[in-house]
């Protein structure tokens, strides 16, 4: 019995680090502008369809459109991180004029000639690095877009109006990815090991089978999401965001320009979607469930707090291990005892669990006790 | 010139506590119920009954049921699907089970009970849960009543596949089968609901609920008890979206599986109330009036101007128009649709001397 | 305005022993007092010295963790705030807290909440006994608007209206319950001169009209000394006086602590 179940716990705690970097996305964002982004799943699979769409195989035309706009994102992005450095280079040194302007026209320009680079190449898989990088560009364009299109024109609203909002943006996202790469399942090809292997063996018989795929993807995750923790707590944008998250008004008081941090944090939580997209599509296949994993992330946040790193790292092991145990354990049960048309419960098990706690601690594990006052 | 209040004087509270206190307005109301009776059927086409008029209808009522507990009361939900379900489900079972309640107000009627004693029971974790938190909670109630028809057999009477079917409606010896006659009867449903709906909203009991929603502690101190206020507020808002639910299932649908009530279906709900407008109940009509029809519009455009496209294609492009326009909209006017309509009421009132 | 000396003998809420701490703040230490069937008693203090505090425990808003309040007799030491506002106790807040999206009418319609009684059925047809305890209601809230002269406001959604106005509004929602205890938190806070007069004219004119005993939390002196029956004095959470105005104009731990430094 024993075995079995450490089985099953530890596949549910690997699966429930990857729930932890999704949920992690959540957070960023929330803590740093009180945003519930709900397009975190729509990021994670436009990242994935990206990445599988440029490094895979590619055999039909479609594509090509997909090609050109990624190999213009890298060159693009590239030259004006070049351009911007050497802008303020100049500007501190007593320069002046219009440079900025220059800067973009040759961000531009870069774009168009990288886009026509791959036209010229043509068909063909892009080597992994470049396939990662390019989507990586693509992901701080998109945040850039996103927080000069929608979120600076909804500054001061309602949580609920720019939890819409992001509602929008995951349709538009579901929909622009798809028209670009197509809608087909793809692989993302990790070279990950495939052979099960078995620990324990002289503890167990047989020993505990663990999937060295789900190994090898959990322990990027969980480097990723020690980094993660380190950038917020110790780096000097980390200070910056955290005063953020405590009073948008108050942070911008003492010259915090607020538009650039929501453009880091979005920037920040796209790579995280895209290590998740990344994980998640080596392992399932990508396709358009994918952005539904986003769901599963949810009751990751409500058990672990909405604005707390460990609180998504330790939500995400619980959730994941309980719905796995709930799913081997419980649900022969109730199938047998309510003569059910399978099990299949782990769709709702997570969100109860989570549910439950939070009536006898409101605040989630992590979160701080709320004083409230008139 | 033809817009104005000067003159109609009020005399009696009760007078100035109409529905519609100007009298222009409730010959307008009047004048739109009266053409979608009487005119509608004239010229109406199948296509425009069953693609367009009942589902606007039956997700208006939805989207009235949703904006109570949103909209009125501040209790963001995302589990409006499986409520309907809830509610079509528990009519279909009352149908199939008891011959003698084969009547359909009677079986809307029990839809709507059931859904609104479900959306009790997911209703009382508001008491501690707030905000977005209490929003992801509801999702608990989505994802447990998807799985809950889905795979509980009784309730979908075994068939193999899961999919129920309905034949066979009627209410009190009238019996409802062709399109126009779905359309008559959901619309004299929707008439009541909405007069109901407008009755709660405007009285004591509406009062409790925006008081929660404005300030839920304020509210507690001068006396409301939040619990009690919220739960009404849940019964009530499922009660509308069970019935909803139910008449999706048997007027639209006629044959259905948990699917249709998954939650996208949540979504497009909340669309409705936040493009309507919060807290009005005419922007659910107006919010569901733009949500059934954007599809429809965006399907005929291509073909317009003459371009060819997949249905891939199409789909995934009205997922993109459709996110786009719903950011575009609440940028412009994150109050919705009502307030552009108020807005232009007020413009009316001065017409043609703004001055 | 003279300094008034009236005598009120029935005692109507007794605050005895008070502590109440947040994790390790302590914002009460043994705080006991009373007040005073028909009288206007001030509670005032420097910045955080727990005068909110001491009205959110007498609502029931805060459990402290010591001590006992007896209201009409009756000692208790746990309530809800929906129960203190049954036992007849109405209160307005230092911040506003109006129902912004509501009309000045239904702000104020809502104090009546506890006297309308009628159910979901009649209210969803709006008719019979509804209608009639809807009007009813109307009739007590318009006397109310006369009183306050807020007539011209009744359908404008309070979030739009100037600040002095919104106080006289949540005035009016917290006496459309008819209170015999009135609770005000810092009700001329942030007024000028004018509005000031008007709101003393109110406070006055409730506790003379109505008899309504009320308990106040103010920090302009003369407006305290002037209307105002009994004072009490707290400061870093520790009552430091407690008389009538003149006594605590004398009191030297006051003067140190509050009036001394700047008034």
């Amino acid at each position: 019995m024993l075995g079995p179940f450490l089985e099953t716990l530890i596949g549910g705690l690997l699966t429930g680090v990857l729930y932890s970097l999704v949920a992690l996305g959540f957070v960023l964002i929330f803590k740093a502008s009180g945003v519930f982004n709900f397009a975190q799943g729509a990021m994670v699979l436009f990242a994935a369809l990206t990445i599988a769409r440029l490094a895979g195989a590619i055999d039909n035309k479609e594509v090509f459109l997909g090609q050109f706009v990624a190999a213009a994102a890298v060159l693009g992005v590239a030259l004006a991180l070049v351009g911007w450095y050497v802008w303020r280079e100049y500007m501190a040194r007593g320069g002046g004029g219009d440079e900025r302007r220059k800067v973009l026209l040759l961000s531009l320009l870069g774009a168009v000639a990288g886009g026509a680079a791959a036209y010229a190449y043509g068909k063909g898989a892009w080597p992994m690095w470049l396939a990662i990088a390019a989507t990586a560009a693509i992901m701080g364009l998109l945040a850039y877009a996103i927080e000069r299109l929608v979120l600076r024109h909804l500054v001061n609203q309602e949580g609920i109006i720019l939890f819409m909002a992001t509602l929008g943006i995951a349709y538009f996202l579901d929909g622009f990815g798809q028209t670009l790469w197509g809608s087909d399942i793809y692989k993302i090809n990790l070279g990950l090991p495939k052979d099960p292997i078995f620990l324990f063996e002289g503890v167990f018989p047989g020993g505990l089978l663990v999937d060295p795929g789900d190994l090898v993807a959990a322990v990027i995750a969980a480097v990723l999401v020690i980094v993660l923790a380190l950038f917020f707590q110790k780096t000097r944008i980390g200070r910056a965001l955290r005063a953020v998250a405590d009073d948008h008004a108050a942070a911008q008081s003492v010259g915090i320009p607020l538009n650039m941090i929501w453009l880091v944090v979005w920037t920040v939580s796209g790579l995280v979607a895209l290590a998740a997209g990344l994980i998640w599509g080596a392992k399932l296949g990508v396709q358009f469930s994918i952005s539904l994993i986003a769901l599963k992330a949810l009751p990751v946040l409500i058990l672990g707090g909405f604005t707390s790193v460990p609180g998504a790292i330790v939500g995400g092991l619980i959730i994941g291990a309980g719905e796995k145990l709930s799913e081997v354990f419980l649900a022969p049960i109730l199938v047998k005892q309510f003569d059910l048309a399978g099990g299949g419960i782990e769709n709702w098990f997570a969100y109860m669990l989570a549910l439950v706690f939070l009536l006898f601690r409101p605040q989630g594990l992590f979160g701080e006790r709320i004083i409230e006052r008139v | 010139m033809l817009y104005r209040e000067a003159g109609q004087f009020k005399t009696t509270y009760g007078a100035d506590q109409q529905i519609f206190p100007i009298l222009q307005d409730r010959i307008f109301v009047l004048a739109v119920i009266a053409a979608a009776l009487l005119v509608v059927p004239l010229f109406a086409s199948q296509y425009l009954y069953t693609e367009i008029l009942i589902p606007f209808l039956i997700l208006s009522l939805a989207a009235i049921g949703l904006n109570i507990l949103v909209g009125y009361c501040g209790q963001v939900s995302l589990g409006t699907g499986g409520f309907m379900a809830v509610g079509a489900y528990a009519a279909y079972n009352l149908w199939l089970r008891v011959p003698e309640a084969n009547n359909l107000i009677v079986v809307f009627l029990f839809g709507g009970l059931m859904s609104a004693a479900v959306g009790i029971l997911f209703g009382i974790p508001s008491l501690r849960i707030k905000g977005f938190y209490l929003a992801v909670a509801t999702l608990a109630s989505q994802f447990f009543l998807d799985w809950l028809f889905a795979r509980v057999k009784w309730l979908t009477n075994y068939t193999p596949s899961g999919s129920v079917a309905v034949g066979d409606t009627s209410a009190f010896g009238w019996k409802i089968d062709t399109p126009m006659e779905r359309y008559l009867f959901i619309l004299a449903f929707v008439v009541v609901a909405t007069v109901v709906a407008k009755n709660l909203v405007r009285g004591h009991i509406g009062r409790s609920w925006m008081a929660i929603r404005d300030m839920d502690i304020a509210a507690e101190i001068i006396g409301f008890r939040p619990l009690r206020t919220k739960l009404t507020a849940f019964a009530v808002s499922s009660f509308f979206i069970g019935i909803a639910g139910a008449m999706w299932a048997f007027l639209r649908l006629g044959a259905w599986e948990p699917l249709a009530f998954d939650i996208n279906r949540s979504f497009q709900i909340l669309f409705m109330v936040i493009i309507g407008g919060l807290g009005s109940l005419l922007g659910s009509f107006l919010g569901a009036a733009f949500i059934v029809l954007t599809p429809i519009v965006l399907n005929q455009l291509p073909g317009w101007f003459g371009v060819k496209m997949s249905t891939a294609l199409l789909s995934h492009l009205e997922f993109m128009v459709f996110g786009a326009m719903i950011v575009f909209f609440l940028i412009v006017e994150p109050h919705g649709l009502a307030r552009l309509w108020a807005i232009a009421k007020e413009k009316l009132r001065l017409w043609p001397f703004p001055h | 305005m003279t300094v008034r000396s009236r005598v009120f003998d029935e005692t109507l809420l007794a605050v005895e022993g008070i502590s109440l701490s947040f994790g390790g703040v302590k914002a009460l230490t043994d705080i006991s007092f009373d007040i005073r069937k028909g009288e206007i008693r001030a509670i005032i203090g420097p910045n955080g010295a727990g005068k909110s505090s001491m009205l959110n425990c007498i609502n029931g808003f805060y459990h402290p963790q010591q001590g006992a309040i007896t209201y009409k007799g009756v000692r208790r030491s746990q309530m809800r705030p929906h129960e203190a506002a049954e036992q007849g106790i109405a209160r307005t807040f230092q911040n506003i807290a109006l129902f912004k999206g509501m009309s000045t009418l239904d702000n104020i319609m809502t104090g009546r909440n506890l006297r309308m009684k009628t159910g979901l059925f009649w209210q969803a047809l709006h008719f019979g006994p509804a209608q009639r305890e809807e009007i009813e209601h109307r009739r007590a809230v318009e006397r109310i608007i006369d009183f306050l002269e807020i007539q011209h406001i009744r359908k404008v959604p309070v979030g739009r209206l100037p600040y002095g106005l919104q106080k006289r509004v949540e005035l009016g929602r917290a006496l459309a319950a008819q209170p015999e205890l009135l609770l005000l938190d810092e009700p001329m806070a942030g007024m000028n001169i004018e509005e000031k007069q008007d709101m003393c004219r109110f406070v006055l004119d409730v506790n003379d009209e109505f008899g309504t005993t009320i308990c106040l939390i103010e920090h302009d002196m003369g407006v305290v000394m002037d209307i105002s029956d009994r004072v009490v004095v707290l400061d870093y959470g520790k009552k430091i006086g407690d008389g009538v105005p003149d006594e605590i104009k004398r009191n030297q731990a006051v003067i140190d602590a509050y009036l001394g430094v700047s008034h």
